[in-house]
């Protein structure tokens, strides 16, 4: 049974790498980016819309581990494109571009729900379009969001552990290399009591940042 | 700081981050580039490979790569003067990262069978092995034609899948006329022994592997096997020059011994 463990911590650390890595850097880069997209999805540009409107249909309507096959896999067969993706890179792009689709619609949401009449008063107030959106309407949409957006972080989370389709090796791939060699099941009720500790972490983190936004309380 | 100057500093990185990745898509890394140059002038190939199938090729308990085929594998590379990676894939994907050029050789317990001869090239086979049917020791079920209205099951994507599916009428007359498939070998005789399934069809050496962990007299090898398979590693298609190399040094490892220690390393108790 110990040697279970010697095999498995040290294979959890190293596949905690590309848990936490994947997880972090799609945040990042998707959380700023699907505000823009939001914007341009509310674009009164017709074409605009539409095109972000059909990108956000197509992330949201295929499974996540589809589009990791096919960006991978599937990418260097269209004709045009000259390059494939390395497996990383890969692994990035998916999950950006899936991740800032479901973001954008939440923010989206958020910001239709603002009351017109903010907008009507920073635009009596003489406040450039600009300055209106980041300090008067955005902090109110952060406000609002935070519980969506919390879920869908908690989601991706969990998420990750799609990258196996790739070969890469997170912490549930950790649990099935050593479940393999020792026939034995307990590396995977021990993965998932890790998950579970990161999403008690990560649900402790997103409620502080939801109280600090609760001024009106 | 003033505000503004720390929000256009995180701005910059976070430009600076998608720059870096997108500048990275355009230049492939040797591992991924498809092999368009002359076999001769590689010093490099990627063994692909389930780095959790054990024997052939899996995790010891430090986490390094062994088993059967890695053995071989090295030993081939040795006489050949180059260096074989190894690049862990998803099983199911094994055919789609060969054609890809992402790995050069599918080498992990790979059975021939036709279907796979459509899409790869294989190499001379160097094991053979039986589609074995086991149940637990207590079990009344002795030849196959009692497995008639029993639960089955094995491992996705195997050829012990396809030696099931070849005998006509077989899965057929299974219970619900269903063969229950799970990803590992793992899952599977995990359901043998909470009782869920009566029978299971698997590869030898991963059944052997398996029992010997677990205890082998929990286990019942039936008499009768599914057929017996050879392993051959695939390659793709237009490697010809590439498969008759490797051929080649199979025949030189059988003829000079090499093959029966690293055989008997791994296989001793059969």
């Amino acid at each position: 049974m110990m040697k279970v463990f010697d095999m498995l911590i040290p294979m959890t650390i190293e596949g905690m790498r590309i848990t936490i890595g994947v997880f972090l850097l799609t945040l990042i880069i998707s959380l700023p980016l699907s505000i823009i997209i939001a914007k341009l999805r509310m674009s009164k540009n017709k074409i605009v819309s539409k095109v972000t409107g059909i990108y956000i249909y197509i992330m949201r309507g295929t499974p996540l581990l589809l589009q990791l096959m096919f960006i991978f896999f599937g990418f260097h067969y269209i004709p045009v494109i000259g390059f494939a993706f390395g497996r990383y890179q890969a692994i990035l792009v998916a999950f950006v571009l899936n991740y800032t689709a479901y973001f954008a619609e939440i923010f989206r949401g958020g910001i239709n729900a603002i009351d017109i009449g903010q907008i009507e008063a920073s635009t009596v107030l003489g406040l450039s379009k600009r300055f209106t959106f980041m300090k008067v309407i955005l902090p109110q949409v952060l406000k609002n969001v935070m519980p969506s957006i919390g879920n869908e972080v908690i989601t991706l989370v969990k998420d990750t552990s799609l990258v196996y389709i790739l070969g890469v090796a997170d912490i549930l791939k950790a649990a099935k290399s050593v479940s393999n060699t020792y026939s034995t099941f307990i590396p995977y009720i021990f993965v998932g009591i890790i998950y579970l500790i990161i999403t008690a972490v990560l649900t402790r983190f997103l409620n502080n940042i939801e109280n600090k936004f609760n001024y009106y309380r | 700081m003033k505000l503004s100057n720390k929000k256009s500093i995180l701005l910059l990185l976070l430009l600076s981050l998608i720059i870096g990745v997108l500048s990275g898509c355009t230049s492939k890394t040797s591992a991924e580039t498809p092999v368009e140059e002359p076999n001769a002038e590689k010093t490099t190939y990627i063994v692909g490979l389930d780095d959790t199938f054990a024997p052939m090729g899996f995790r010891d308990e430090k986490g390094n790569l062994v088993g059967f085929d890695v053995d071989l594998a090295n030993e081939v590379a040795k006489r050949w003067g180059v260096t074989f990676e190894f690049q862990p894939i998803e099983w199911t994907m094994k055919e789609n990262e060969l054609n890809a050029g992402n790995i050069d050789f599918i080498w992990n317990g790979y059975s021939i069978t036709d279907e796979r001869k459509e899409k790869v090239n294989f190499s001379s086979p160097y094991l053979e092995v039986s589609q074995l049917l086991v149940t637990l020791t207590d079990s009344p079920i002795n030849l196959i034609a009692d497995m008639k209205d029993k639960v089955v099951s094995t491992q996705g994507e195997s050829s012990a899948l396809e030696a099931a599916y070849s005998q006509p009428g077989l899965v057929e007359s299974f219970k619900n006329g269903e063969l229950i498939e799970f990803p590992t070998y793992n899952e599977v005789f995990n359901d043998l022994e909470a009782g869920r399934s009566d029978v299971v069809i698997a590869d030898e050496v991963l059944a052997r592997y398996y029992m010997k962990n677990k205890g082998a007299e929990k286990y019942k090898v039936l008499e009768e096997d599914l057929g017996s398979e050879e392993y051959g590693v695939g390659l793709r298609k237009d490697d010809t020059e590439l498969c008759e190399k490797l051929n080649a040094t199979f025949s030189e490892i059988k003829k000079d011994g090499t093959f029966d220690e690293i055989y008997s390393k791994w296989f001793s108790e059969n």
